[in-house]
């Protein structure tokens, strides 16, 4: 898995490419938090997901009105 | 027994024999709210006159034979995610301090028309992003979390300033806190009440539901609450369904999924024994217990994080860079870190959530409910960032809160959490029943139905269902908490509640003898008697590999 962590001028660097321009004082933190984040979420790449959709993937039409629902 | 110490349903039977009048019920509770609202921070704003004159009308409409169902001059506190036309929606932060809602969300909406009366917004961890509500004080000491992010919801039922409440809960916000203040909340089925009109912090798992003193009350309250409505998009169609439970509290062949994995790890041990005590309880009445692993356990916080995080920035998006002086730091810091997670991780956590759904609809064929704690230590300090658990981890406070009650986020099983003891300081613990979504709730032929249909044959308290078109939900057979006893912190003072005097934890019905940490120990749990099933693996889902790198 990777461990490669956003430095602080990378995360703010990303944060403006998202249009988010952070203060130089929150830039360390920002980056912290986001490595955090990060290694938390890192572990759903030892999943191989096939051909499995994602849960947003949605039902075209209106829901059958039944007692099933 | 003064009236803002009644259950709803005790209250709604007063004021429809007419031995209690909607303006002495909330005149009681707005006694009490001057009396112990400035120890304990559960409002935002209390609508005195509004409310006053609200049960004005309702007196009025009982005297001339208008009786609107159980609701009907009940006063009621509204946790300030929830619009209500012409008052501010601030969210307990000052982002929105200018706000006001121009009309009504549909649960205020579907509430005033069913006769209950608003008495003021309560607080919530800043936009619900956090699990401590730290302008709120627990119920039952001052000096602790009241938990979140339904904070001001949870200790306004707690100590009688609500006769019930409504959260939302997107990683437990409504479990956590009642679990913490020893009251019941539940979180419905996804999608069963719409949140129309009430700020999000997560669209895929948000759900708003009752935060009340038993689960009859908080049953009153979802049957008001339920019904589709275009305006949510994950509303689900479901005819009307009344979801009170029933007297019976025969459990013969109800089986009940008692977790080998997940819930009871990193538990604290009053908490462990308090809730093997209270399923030894349901096992008396007739339940059959039965080991189940829990799925996908590595994956559940990486999934909840992934889900949520990405949702609540893109929903700060627009505030985060036009006033991100005004959020709290704790939630300015995890918005602008949002802004650097990958459409990647969210994906992934879409596709995860999938494979958990399809995982827990398995577990659930097994099992009618699955029994566990709500959370894992009872309420801790005010000042108290972490837990060190025997084992040498330690777990933030937030994380370890969110960490039982996220897989019915992510799931979007129905699941309610009841007061079952307390520990030796005498702070409430809570178990959590996990249920089927509607579409599930089929019982096998042969089998005990999850509710009894109107013919009162079979099972009447099974746990929790919502069966559309049936009267559902059981446990009526576990009855809430209710309001704090005197010497807690609601009453004002510093001392810790004493147990004289303290509310019941356990219907009359289901046992005389409440449950209690001392009456049991972990170590003596009857393994024996239970059958294991789902031998897959808890971490590895059908359908995928797991790949290490």
């Amino acid at each position: 898995m990777s461990t490669v962590e956003l430095t602080p001028p990378e995360a703010a660097r990303l944060a403006a490419r998202a249009g988010l321009v952070l203060p130089a004082e929150r830039h360390a933190a920002v980056a912290a938090v986001a490595n955090h984040i990060h290694g938390v979420v890192a572990v759903l790449r030892e999943l191989d997901f096939a051909d499995v959709p994602p849960a947003a993937a949605y039902r075209a039409g209106q829901e059958p009105h039944d007692a099933a629902v | 027994m003064q009236p803002y110490e009644l259950p709803l349903a005790a209250a709604a039977d007063a004021i429809r024999a007419r031995r209690l009048s909607p303006v002495e019920l909330v005149d009681s509770v707005l006694d009490r709210i001057e009396k112990v609202e400035p120890h304990l921070g559960a409002y935002v704003t209390v609508t005195a006159e509004q409310a006053r004159r609200a049960a004005s009308e309702a007196e009025h409409e009982a005297a001339h034979g208008r009786y609107r169902g159980p609701l009907h001059g009940i006063p009621m506190g509204l946790k300030d995610l929830i619009d209500v036309a012409g008052m501010a929606t601030t969210a307990s932060s000052r982002v929105r301090a200018d706000h006001r809602a121009t009309t009504d969300s549909t649960v205020a909406a579907r509430l005033s028309e069913a006769g209950a009366v608003l008495i003021g917004k309560t607080h919530t961890h800043e936009f619900a992003f956090g699990l401590t509500t730290p302008q709120t004080r627990n119920a039952w000491d001052r000096g602790r979390v009241a938990g979140g992010s339904s904070g001001g919801s949870a200790v306004a039922v707690a100590s009688g300033t609500a006769t019930f409440a409504l959260g939302t809960d997107t990683g437990g916000s409504i479990r956590v806190p009642a679990a913490l203040n020893g009251v019941v909340g539940l979180k419905p089925t996804y999608g069963l009440v719409p949140r129309h009109g009430v700020i999000s912090l997560s669209w895929s798992l948000d759900h708003v539901g009752p935060i009340a003193r038993t689960v009859e009350d908080a049953a009153l309250v979802l049957t008001a609450l339920a019904g589709h409505d275009p305006r949510d998009p994950a509303s689900l169609s479901v005819p009307a369904t009344d979801y009170r439970p029933g007297a019976g509290t025969d459990l013969t062949g109800l089986r009940i999924g008692l977790p080998r994995t997940y819930y009871f790890d990193h538990v604290h041990p009053r908490v462990e024994a308090a809730v093997r005590h209270a399923i030894g309880q349901l096992e008396a009445l007739g339940a059959r217990l039965v080991e189940v692993d829990i799925p996908m356990t590595r994956y559940i916080q990486a999934t909840q994080w992934g889900l949520m995080v990405p949702e609540a920035g893109a929903y700060h998006e627009g505030n985060l860079r036009t006033v991100p002086e005004q959020y709290q730091e704790d939630v300015r810091i995890l918005l602008e870190a949002s802004e650097l997670m990958s459409a990647g991780d969210y994906v992934r956590a879409q596709r995860a959530r999938t494979l958990m759904r399809a995982e827990w609809a398995r577990l659930l064929d097994q099992v009618d409910v699955i029994a566990a704690p709500s959370v894992p230590m009872p309420a801790v300090g005010a000042d108290e960032a972490t837990v060190t658990w025997p084992d040498g981890a330690v777990e933030g406070v937030s994380d370890a809160y969110v960490r039982l009650c996220a897989p019915a986020n992510i799931t979007g099983v129905p699941a309610l959490t009841v007061p079952v003891g307390h520990d030796s300081a005498g702070m409430p613990i809570g178990m959590q029943l996990l249920g089927r979504p509607p579409r599930r709730a089929h019982a096998p032929a042969g089998r005990p139905r999850l509710r009894a249909d109107a013919a009162g044959s079979g099972n009447r308290h099974s746990g929790l269902s919502e069966r559309p078109g049936r009267r559902v939900l059981a446990g009526s057979a576990i009855r809430g908490g209710g309001v704090p006893a005197k010497g807690s912190a609601a009453a004002g003072s510093d001392q810790r509640a004493s147990r004289t005097g303290r509310p019941t934890r356990w219907s009359e019905a289901a046992t005389s003898a409440a449950p209690s940490p001392q009456g049991s120990a972990a170590g003596t749990w009857p393994r024996s008697s239970h059958r294991r099933i789902s031998p897959q693996s808890s971490t590895t889902p059908k359908g995928a590999r797991v790949r290490r790198r």
